[in-house]
């Protein structure tokens, strides 16, 4: 799922297309160290001074004592390569990189890679030329100078630009999205023309003849063209490097000196120069990085490019931020594109001529220029928060890529598994403290790959004093040894691993798959093994209650198992095992050759027995008749009951013992507050306190029943998941701990009801249907190591924390995420770089214990600007989701409030403190960390954080479940919606998949200027999706894609899109089933109306809008800038 | 009562199956036993007996090797003997028929944990009281189980050890006596060497004296 969406690159940037693009500035970046920064570390900032609070401005945002997080580092969301993961693309990301190599370098390094990263888009040229091209089918159309500057680029775009004209600016976009969607065919396509060719000249060939049109080619599809002959420099990127941002590596700081190379050729191919160096100059002082200025216009121009423009552009901006521009909004990207659109697309001719320009000695220099542009540019190029309105790239917000060469960040750890909210680890915890950024890893460690080596051999190597696995960042010191790359311990190569399984050979250990795979999974020998592997065992606590049996969930339950029966994982010992409860417990005794079930039923619930040893939980092969009769008669069984009382805490005792033996996984349905016996709870929830400003009460357990019982089940290899049905307070907050501690999941439906809610319904059967059949580990254990210096103090997540590194998983699923906060203890003065490793080991379904290992590398920095360079912006919203919720639980939620506005107040102080050499006015942010105050925005108005609207005490604590359990990539979308505009798709930049054409909307910014009445805009939640009808919505929308024939006849409480046969209809579902197939779990849909009751829902999304109790986005950003500038 | 049950091969001890003990009734720690079994398994070659019950406290290890494949089983002391052997006679024929053709080829332990299903029968109808009297007919059958070898586990699992204590010994004792027989040639050539000077010195002296007193 993720891949596709995600990999846009962040910014509007053309180049999604290459991954590289994005990756490259990363990576020039850290390598930039070396280079001649001026880093002017500045006062140091002391956390706690930066704390004082000031006085909350304008609202709510008091800042408080903030104490937050404790070390806030920056990272960022650099460029994202797209590269990882991908999800659906495999061919994108992977593509890019290899493609890259080859013609690659001369490419890219001529020009920072025009496709790729937006960022570097500024300095040179040629991405804008890519862009161009792709945007525009003709490729040879000599672009007119003119349009450059503006947004203009509609003119020539007659494609592109049919979107819709709101979106004219958006040609940019527009390409991006084209490049995504078409990633493979890009190269030749819509790259094709003579854009490319000169991207390679000028950069690499500056002498070179020119090989001019082609050369182009060869760098989108860099592979193919025999690019341009050039030699590749000697920095020759690594071209592997490409696919993540190749350029970074280590030429980067080379490139520095080049830029002025870079202009030159520019300038001669094309009339641009004039306005090169126009830009340049204006831009220049601008950039702040301390790279640039440095030499020059090349970094100046990307840079400065946006601000200057946009100023001019952007009226001023009113706090209500009315420009309609959205086209531009993409911003910085923009300029940058724009500017560097004209010269290629202008050079396409002047093209050849550069030959004679810059002599051959340029080379160098030239090459080096561009790394350094590209790099520079992007992560670091300083944004004005409060002139900059489009922040939002049109696309999913890639991760970036860490700055390691190339060889190295081809094999890492794909960051949708592992990822650190600093992709450059600070040298230092003071430089750590002074960057302000939360320093921490998010992991998803069990996701369902589609590519997995694992290795079968009778002795894993691991080092001998830290028992870290192998793993690619090791070092071989000769064919016997190797270094271990976390505690530098030199241990022996074993001789078995001497001989390579996948070539035949032998004496090539560094061949073997665990040192070129970061993620692997090993079978694990019989020492890993405390008792022989556990069977898959399955066990159902049900509710049959009255008020159980008002919902009508049996009936879902009980079909939705006996669909999946065939499906549960497990092998031929698979056993299950049933039992419901109200104020007594019944258990079901399936005992092979019973001709039907039995129930017992035992009422003493004071002190729970079971009433037979066996046959209660049996082998599902071998009785999977009665089973089934089971299932078939539960719904009807209790369809008359009048017992109100709910036994919980002893139905969970009764289970517990039932599955001690064995161990496996609890399910428990539960649709009221528990009111009777041993964990009995009251209701907490004062319905008049729910709107309440003040501090919210009740966010901590109220009884530690739960939290005992759940301990007990992890000791024994048990986990609960909790299914929550329910309209009435059930005080999640204490009977979430059954889940929490155990490693299990929670599953919260509000107000299902057969009948009055069938989206719950829908939404609950497809969740079942995932929860059943996904794939599940048992008796697991994970442990993470870091780097001797770096320590891990502090895990986010469903587990038990066994030993200090030890965390206990009875049960382990695909969807579960995990974070840890890190510290750094010893400085890592003398190392390159770090690495993380998580190991977790656990059993299959199929009674194999198996080991999967995904090891991290990141580099060590020692300037802050490199450290904010490196920042992940969502990864550090991820995390800082993770802290909030664990102090509002602990302190209180306006203290929770605090410390994340806080947060972004410090890291943005830091940066203007420490960074910045030109002080400018307004609120200034690197480029990577622009979208930080508009995610912290996004996580006051999260329902769990969020105060003065009317928020129930459960659901707010179940969004902080989420938080805490999901993995970013869902998490993101909890906390920032996506929206999109889809009354009118196109096929204009459509993924291909499978056969299906899949639109690609671009995403909007969540406020209402946005929405139109015109239109039909789609608001993707993460678990819920609205689909709003603009009351003057286009009529063709409506029948060709809702079957209906005018806006009043939309039926109220429509949650299925019918399934018209009509182009529309097609694109429509097709985008809707897209988004679903990403995520694990099942969103269901709402289409509103303007009088619809869900509409309250839907508009609570816009985060950039003022509330009756929250501030607007700019009002935010207007308190920031106060509490900086204090 | 059957506590455990294991099946593995003999050639390198790798477990095979094994069934989950139940422990909660019984509430006895079997950590131990099972750690005990799994030293048992890998100390187990093709020279060691085909059968062999030994005794491990109150609980009494039984195994039976046959195919390149050991059955091994815990009962308490008080579990009948033949019934035991009877019980992984069971086992092995069962196993043998399903997976026996691929046992040399595995080498991921617990490869046929699936066996487990058919050791948890065999258990139940062996440890209920009721069964017991369905299987008198084996009884009948069963090798005179007086013969089987009783050994100590303690026995078993140190005998190794000894040898290897014994081992060291005579070492030892071979790095002595050659200390000493170099010794011995020492001393013999300096002892020699006295000799053959106290000759030389008398000669001299009569050569001497013959040579100033006689002439």
């Amino acid at each position: 799922m993720s891949t596709a969406g995600f990999n846009s690159q962040n910014g509007t940037g053309t180049g999604q297309t290459y991954a590289n693009g994005p990756s490259q500035n990363p990576v020039a970046l850290q390598q930039l160290p070396g280079v001649s920064y001026s880093m002017t570390h500045q006062p140091i900032y002391n956390p706690m001074q930066a704390k004082a609070p000031s006085p909350p401005g304008p609202g709510p945002y008091p800042s408080a004592p903030y104490q937050p997080v404790p070390p806030v580092s920056s990272y960022q969301p650099g460029p994202p390569l797209t590269s990882y993961p991908s999800s659906l693309g495999q061919p994108l990301l992977p593509r890019p990189p290899l493609s890259g190599p080859p013609s690659h370098t001369p490419p890219q390094s001529a020009s920072p890679s025009p496709g790729p990263r937006m960022p570097p888009a500024q300095a040179t040229p040629p991405p804008p030329a890519v862009s161009s091209s792709s945007y525009y089918p003709n490729p040879q159309q000599p672009m007119a100078p003119a349009w450059q500057y503006n947004t203009a680029p509609p003119p020539m775009g007659p494609p592109t630009s049919i979107s819709a004209p709101p979106r004219g600016p958006v040609a940019n976009h527009v390409n991006p999205a084209a490049s995504l969607a078409e990633p493979r065919p890009p190269s030749s396509a819509p790259y094709s023309t003579a854009p490319p060719p000169r991207v390679s000249q000028s950069v690499t060939q500056p002498p070179g003849p020119g090989m001019p049109p082609t050369s182009m080619l060869g760098y989108s599809q860099p592979g193919t063209a025999p690019p341009p002959m050039n030699p590749m420099v000697p920095n020759a990127y690594q071209p592997g490097r490409a696919a993540y941002g190749p350029p970074p590596t280590g030429p980067p700081p080379i490139m520095k000196p080049a830029p002025p190379p870079t202009g030159p050729p520019v300038a001669s191919a094309t009339p641009p120069p004039p306005k090169g160096d126009g830009a340049v100059a204006g831009n220049g002082p601008q950039a702040s990085n301390s790279y640039n200025h440095v030499d020059n216009k090349m970094a100046g121009l990307a840079q400065p490019g946006p601000p200057g423009r946009h100023l001019g552009h952007y009226p001023s901006l009113p706090p209500g931020y009315q420009n309609t521009s959205a086209p531009h909004g993409t911003s910085s990207m923009h300029p940058a594109m724009q500017a560097a659109t004209q010269p290629y697309t202008q050079a396409p001719q002047p093209y050849q001529q550069p030959p004679g320009g810059p002599g051959p000695a340029q080379l160098s220099p030239s090459l080096a220029a561009m790394s350094l542009q590209s790099s520079t540019p992007e992560a670091l190029r300083v944004v004005n928060l409060l002139q900059e309105r489009n922040l939002l790239p049109p696309t999913p917000v890639p991760a970036p890529t860490p700055c390691l060469p190339q060889d190295l960040q081809k094999i890492n750890c794909n960051p949708e598994v592992f990822r650190c909210t600093l992709t450059s680890i600070p040298q230092t915890q003071s430089l750590l403290n002074k960057a302000k950024m939360p320093l921490g890893l998010l992991l998803h460690p069990f996701k369902d790959l589609s590519q997995l080596p694992v290795v079968t051999s009778s002795t894993i190597v691991r080092c001998r004093s830290c028992r870290t696995y192998i793993n690619p960042f090791v070092s071989f010191l000769d064919q016997r040894r190797w270094k271990c790359n976390l505690c530098y311990r030199v241990n022996d190569v074993p001789e078995e691993f001497m001989y390579n399984p996948v070539s035949r050979s032998y004496g090539e250990p560094h061949k073997r798959p665990e040192v070129q795979n970061a993620t692997i999974e090993f079978i694990a020998p019989s020492e890993y093994m405390l008792r022989p592997p556990q069977p898959a065992v399955y066990l159902f606590v049900l509710d049959v209650s009255h008020n159980a049996v008002e919902t009508g969930y049996l009936n879902v339950f009980c079909q939705s198992l006996l669909d999946n029966i065939n499906a549960l994982p497990g092998d031929s010992r698979t056993k299950v095992g049933f039992i419901t409860f109200d104020s007594t417990i019944h258990f079901y005794n399936l005992q092979e050759g019973l001709s039907q079930p039995q129930m017992l039923i035992v009422s003493d619930i004071e002190d729970i027995f079971l009433p037979t040893p066996d046959s209660l939980l049996v082998n599902l092969n071998e009785c999977k008749e009665l089973v089934q009769d089971l299932l078939k008669s539960l719904p009807t069984l209790f369809g008359k009951t009048m017992e109100t009382q709910s036994a919980l805490g002893s139905a969970l005792q009764a289970a517990f013992k039932l599955l001690s033996p064995t161990g496996g996984r609890m399910s428990v349905f539960q649709t009221q507050l528990p009111n009777l016996g041993v964990g009995a709870l009251q209701s907490r929830e004062d319905p008049n306190q729910r709107a309440s400003a003040k501090d919210i009460q009740h966010l901590s357990p109220a009884t530690d029943f739960y939290k005992k019982l759940a301990l007990d089940c992890s000791g024994q290899q048990v986990a609960v998941d909790l299914f929550l049905l329910s309209a009435q307070y059930c005080d999640l907050a204490s009977l979430g701990c059954i889940s929490r501690y155990s490693a299990g999941s929670v599953y919260y439906y509000p107000s299902y009801h057969h009948q009055h809610s069938p989206a719950q319904v829908e939404r609950f059967q497809k969740d079942l249907k995932r929860y059943l059949t996904r794939k599940i580990g048992f008796e697991a254990v994970m442990r993470i190591r870091c780097t001797k210096g770096l320590s891990i103090h502090t895990f986010h997540g469903n587990f038990f924390v066994r030993s200090t590194d030890l965390l206990s998983l009875p049960n382990v699923n695909p969807d579960a995420g995990f974070a840890v906060q890190m510290s750094i203890e010893d400085n890592l003065d003398d190392m390159q770089v770090v690495s993380f490793q998580a190991a977790l080991l656990y059993t299959s379904s199929k009674g194999e214990r198996r080991i999967r290992v995904h090891t991290l590398c990141l580099p060590v920095v020692n300037s802050l600007s490199d450290i904010f360079s490196g920042a992940d912006v969502q990864a550090m919203t991820g995390l800082l989701a993770c802290m909030a919720v664990d102090r509002s639980v602990t302190a209180s939620l306006s203290d929770a409030r605090d410390a994340m506005t806080n947060a972004a107040i410090d890291s943005l102080t830091s940066y203007r403190q420490s960074v910045l050499t030109v002080q400018q006015p307004g609120l200034l942010a690197p480029a990577c960390l622009r979208l930080f105050p508009l995610y912290i925005l996004a996580l006051l108005k999260q329902k769990a954080f969020r105060t003065g609207t009317s928020t129930r005490l459960d659901e707010r604590v179940f969004a902080m479940c989420q938080l805490k359990y999901q993995p970013l990539l869902y998490a993101m979308l909890m906390i920032h919606p996506a929206l999109y505009r889809i009354d009118d798709l196109t096929d204009e930049g459509a993924l291909n998949i499978n056969e299906r054409t899949i639109p690609q909307p671009r995403v909007l910014q969540l406020s209402v200027e946005k929405l139109s009445r015109e239109g039909a805009f789609l608001m993707d939640t993460g678990t819920v999706m609205y689909l709003w009808i603009g009351r003057n919505c286009h009529p063709n929308f409506l029948t060709q894609v809702l079957g209906v024939p005018n806006y009043a006849a939309v039926p109220e409480n429509l949650h299925l899109l019918p399934e018209l046969d009509t182009a529309e209809s097609q694109r429509t579902r097709a985008f809707i089933g897209w988004l679903r197939d990403q995520r694990p779990f099942y969103p269901s849909l709402h289409v509103i109306r303007d009088e619809s009751q869900l509409k309250a829902n839907f508009m609570q999304n816009m985060i950039e809008d003022r509330t009756a109790s929250a501030l607007s986005y700019y009002e935010f950003l207007l308190h920031l800038q106060q509490q900086i500038s204090k | 009562m059957i506590l455990l049950t294991m099946v593995a091969r003999v050639a390198d001890g790798l477990p095979l199956a094994a069934s989950i003990q139940e422990d909660e009734q019984s509430g006895r720690d079997l950590q131990q036993y099972q750690s005990q079994a799994k030293q048992l398994c890998r100390k187990l070659n093709a020279q060691s007996p085909d059968r062999c019950t030994l005794e491990t406290g109150d609980m009494n290890f039984h195994y039976l090797i046959a195919q390149g494949v050991c059955y091994l089983s815990l009962c308490e002391a008080s579990f009948p003997k033949k019934m035991a052997f009877a019980y992984l006679e069971d086992l092995h024929n069962e196993f043998y028929d399903q997976y026996g053709r691929r046992v040399p080829t595995v080498t991921r332990p617990y490869s046929f944990i699936e066996f487990d299903t058919y050791i948890q029968k065999m258990k139940k109808s062996y440890v209920d009281s009721r069964a017991r009297r369905n299987l008198g007919s084996i009884n009948t059958e069963l090798q005179d189980v007086q013969r089987i070898m009783v050994a100590n586990i303690e026995e078993v699992l140190q005998r190794g050890e000894a040898i290897s204590a014994l081992d060291t010994k005579a070492s030892n004792l071979s790095s002595l006596s050659k200390k000493y027989r170099s010794d011995a040639k020492y001393l013999n050539t300096r002892s020699t060497y006295a000799k053959v000077a106290a000759v030389a010195v008398f000669f001299i002296t009569l050569i001497i004296y013959v040579r100033f007193w006689w002439l």
